[in-house]
């Protein structure tokens, strides 16, 4: 950082700035183990069932934040633009999921496992037909939105574009609301995956349920984040894609095509962006045109945890910053409506000690 | 006639024909058509629209539409504008029956998608087949856009044959005549005029408060409110070039101070209005200060995103359930004790001389602070932090500064817009409040004063006026967001300074710069 080449430590401004992290620091540090202190060890208020059932929550939502927090990531290192509306693109998923099971549920077949609706007589590749329903028309709104509002302003200044992506934002919720009402939506499951029901374990004499749809869903984000990292790391795409990340002009001089890479790198976020929508819907039950906003934000969060720029730290923050979220209210013993001060209480704590975030890199730095 | 002609102007009917689709899905046809009947006299509602008004928007969009195409044949013959606006017109009207034919199949089979597409009712499909039956309905559709297109493009061409834009350029011209005259004259000369101006403005500004009714005084006194929180931005984003998002978590620090120290519930302290907006100030700079400290390492995004944390950490603990004994809670506070002044107690006019008063002042202070040694510093930390670094400006003190000083506006218009209100509570202190004041400053043009007033005029007065289209406002906000930054990203006013600044310093090629990523260098105008 250039605090650091330009060492002008004896000016005030810079001595108070050294002082004032420390101290920071201590106090939050102290009162975090303290309060974890308090609570695991003397109060003692939950027994081992209740902390496996915050995990699974959080392990869950952690699934989605880092699917949502990878889009984040992938435009930001080739763009260096927060894509605010990337929330939306989700929501946008999340209703062509439920526009799926909603007309599978409507269709009469003859046939199958004795129902007579298609949802229910093939179950699985109505889930299929959703998740392709969805992450196609986020893909899509994803490269719609980068060739009408992001391309044009490629040149311009930072807030430019940020501004634009509010804007796109505000216009997506308000197009969605317009549309399809502001009444909240629930979302038809197929029996297989209906909500609420699952594996049972018994811990301490109680039975904790591992919900079909939370384990259906983090087994599917895994499964494409695993797919994502490969094509990043070992396509053609890929390349193409962390060549222009690098160095746009280079890359345009080695025969990259910038234009459609950055276009096929939102069309790439947005699929991700949609399957995350669906999973929101199966698992939550309800989605609404606000939907996408807070997990937005929250995966925004997770992707700066990470270190924005980078894939595995996006991953990794987002699983964080969901258990984070699910335990972390109970394991300090403060209230539930707080768990987002915890969430954005960490994201400030990590941006002001470490700003290149978790598993920052170097080139983090250089983007500031 | 070319191929690429035929490709374009058919590829623009298309557009349109999505455009279209999108906007009777939102019933958006039907409200402009509600807006046009209220002016010929026939009311028409949006749920069962009158067929005319539907017709009348249908011809808006077709002539709209021919109108683009025929104009995007550059140096084309009169011919060739006419055929490219009719072969718009003949994919536009495909789109749009393509519509009505899907409306139709489910009008003949009862289909209700309402419970879907919320606008689709029945009687609305019927309006748009024009009330008639499966084929004249479809073709009259197909017919409205294909002659109102062609209408469009004879629009064009007679606009081209009769030398408008001569016209056009003339009046422009006189105008810009009469302008220079009216500025012109000697120095002494000047200065007189600008004293009258400015009297006049402040004899119009002492009088309206009066003549205005109370909804108006409303209306505007939130807007001057929006105004100090633009200038309050102004000095920290415009000024000093650092993003910050949840700056309304300082305007929620100030009003709060107001509600609590200066409302019976919940602590019952009644300090008075005057004690309380100093403290509420300095309350408000002091947040400012705590949270400037630690986060002067960071720049851009990063600080934008510590902001909006910090700004949705206030909004959560003012609406959770730890904090309701001593801030109210989610229902916030009432009943907040206005100001009085020789004994008597402030009503709506009073408050409207109030807030014009702290706006003149905002405004003054502004003025200084940007033309100052201050203003200077801020300037150099804009274009380049470490090159102002390393030219011995103390970045850290001055970027504090920015903050505390941007702090205590939105402390000032809180307070000010508690007492005015009797009332605050979370809710007004959404995330989408900062995001307005930011798009408020932006819209208007960054780091200027008269750009903040537009602003503030736009985002805040406009919809008030607009109230009919309420469902409808929030969309064309993002749409024209949007529009603004493709069209005009220095805003509707760009700042004058940098881009006189910059006149040297282009010297190099601009075609090699489309490789770049939007890096910290200046362009016209605005700041990174």
């Amino acid at each position: 950082m250039t605090a650091e080449i330009f060492s002008d430590h004896k000016k005030k401004g810079y001595q108070l700035l050294k002082l004032i992290r420390p101290l920071l620091g201590g106090i939050v540090g102290l009162f975090l183990v303290y309060r974890l202190y308090i609570v695991l060890i003397v109060d003692h208020p939950y027994g081992p069932d209740t902390w496996t059932r915050l995990l699974i929550a959080g392990l869950i939502l952690g699934g989605v934040y880092s699917l949502i927090a990878i889009g984040y990531t992938l435009v930001y290192g080739i763009l260096f633009m927060i894509n605010f509306a990337h929330g939306e693109v989700m929501m946008i998923g999340a209703f062509g999921g439920y526009f799926v099971f909603e007309a599978l549920n409507a269709l009469k077949v003859s046939g199958g496992t004795g129902t007579n609706n298609f949802l229910n007589a093939y179950p699985y590749l109505s889930i299929i037909f959703a998740f392709i329903a969805g992450m196609t028309i986020s893909a899509l709104t994803g490269f719609f939105l980068e060739k009408i509002a992001y391309r044009p302003l490629r040149k311009a200044p930072r807030l430019v574009p940020l501004i634009c992506a509010i804007g796109a934002s505000i216009f997506l919720q308000n197009a969605v609301q317009l549309l399809f009402s502001s009444q909240l939506r629930n979302y038809t499951n197929p029996d297989v995956l209906r909500r609420g029901e699952g594996w049972t374990i018994v811990i301490n004499h109680s039975n904790v349920i591992v919900p079909y749809t939370g384990v259906f869903s983090f087994v599917l984000s895994v499964v494409l984040l695993i797919l994502l990292y490969t094509i990043v790391s070992k396509t053609r795409l890929g390349r193409a894609m962390r060549a222009v990340a690098l160095d746009k002009k280079t890359a345009a001089l080695m025969g990259v095509d910038v234009d459609r890479t950055i276009s096929q790198t939102f069309i790439l976020s947005g699929a991700l962006a949609g399957a995350a929508g669906v999973m929101w819907g199966i698992h939550n039950g309800l989605v609404y045109y606000y939907t996408g906003f807070i997990p937005g934000i929250k995966a925004f969060t997770a992707a700066v945890l990470g270190g924005i720029g980078n894939l595995p730290g996006a991953m990794l923050g987002g699983l964080f910053l969901g258990i984070v979220e699910s335990i972390g209210p109970a394991a300090l013993g403060i209230n539930f409506q707080l768990k987002d001060v915890l969430a954005f209480g960490i994201l400030i704590i990590v941006l002001i000690f470490k700003p290149s975030g978790l598993l920052g890199e170097s080139l983090a730095e250089e983007k500031l | 006639m070319k191929k690429e002609t035929i490709r374009q102007s058919f590829t623009t009917g298309i557009v349109f024909g999505i455009i279209h689709i999108f906007c009777v899905l939102i019933a958006f046809n039907a409200m402009i058509g509600s807006l046009l009947a209220k002016i010929v006299g026939v009311s028409s509602t949006i749920t069962s629209p009158v067929v005319g008004s539907l017709i009348a928007y249908a011809v808006l969009l077709g002539i709209w539409a021919g109108w683009i195409s025929a104009r995007r044949q550059h140096e084309a013959s009169s011919k060739e504008r006419l055929v490219a606006s009719t072969i718009t017109g003949v994919s536009f009207g495909l789109m749009a029956v393509f519509l009505v034919g899907i409306f139709q199949i489910m009008l003949t089979n009862q289909v209700n998608p309402r419970d879907y597409l919320t606008n689709l009712s029945f009687p609305f499909m019927k309006a748009s087949l024009y009330n008639l039956t499966a084929v004249p309905g479809i073709l009259a559709n197909f017919f409205t856009f294909l002659l109102s297109s062609l209408l469009g493009g004879l629009i064009v061409v007679g606009w081209n044959l009769t030398r408008v834009t001569d016209l056009r350029h003339k009046a422009a011209a006189v105008l810009k005549n009469g302008y220079a005259k009216i500025r012109g004259g000697s120095a002494k000369t000047q200065q007189i005029k600008k004293y009258v101006f400015y009297g006049l403005l402040f004899l119009l500004v002492a009088i309206l408060p009066l003549k205005w009714g109370s909804y108006w005084n409303y209306v505007m006194g939130t807007v001057g409110l929006y105004v100090i929180l633009g200038l309050g931005l102004n000095i920290i984003v415009g000024l000093s070039g650092q993003l910050v998002l949840g700056y309304i978590a300082f305007f929620a620090i100030g009003a709060y101070t107001m509600a609590l120290l200066n409302a019976p519930l919940p602590h019952n302290i009644l300090l008075g209005f005057w004690p309380t907006l100093v403290i509420a100030v300095l309350l408000a700079a002091l947040a400012g200060l705590l949270l400037g400290l630690p986060l002067m390492r960071l720049r851009g995004d990063y600080l934008a995103i510590v902001t909006l944390g910090f700004g949705e950490i206030i909004r959560i603990l003012l609406n959770s359930d730890i904090l309701t004994s001593f801030t109210g809670g989610p229902k916030g506070v009432q009943d907040i004790r206005g100001p009085s002044l020789f004994g008597r107690a402030f009503n709506d006019i009073d408050y409207m001389y109030l807030i014009i008063a702290t706006v003149i002042l905002a405004i003054y202070v502004y003025r200084r602070l940007q033309h100052s040694r201050t203003g200077r510093a801020w300037l150099s930390i804009r274009e380049d932090e470490t090159v102002a670094r390393s030219t011995g400006v103390n970045t850290v003190n001055y970027k504090l500064l920015a903050l505390v000083l941007g702090a205590a506006f939105a402390g000032l218009a809180g307070a000010i817009s508690a007492s005015r209100n009797q009332f605050t509570g979370p809710s007004e202190h959404s995330m989408m409040a900062s995001i307005n004041v930011l798009c408020e400053i932006i819209v208007g043009g960054l780091g200027n004063i008269p750009g903040t007033l537009l602003g503030a005029f736009a985002l805040k007065g406009l919809p008030e006026l607009l109230r009919e289209v309420e469902n409808y406002r929030m969309l064309a906000f993002g749409a024209l967001l949007v529009a603004m930054m493709l069209i005009r990203p220095d805003g509707l006013i760009p700042s004058q300074r940098p881009t006189l600044e910059l006149e040297e310093q282009q010297d190099e090629p601009p075609s090699f710069d489309s490789m770049k990523p939007n890096e910290s260098k200046p362009t016209k105008g605005a700041t990174s």
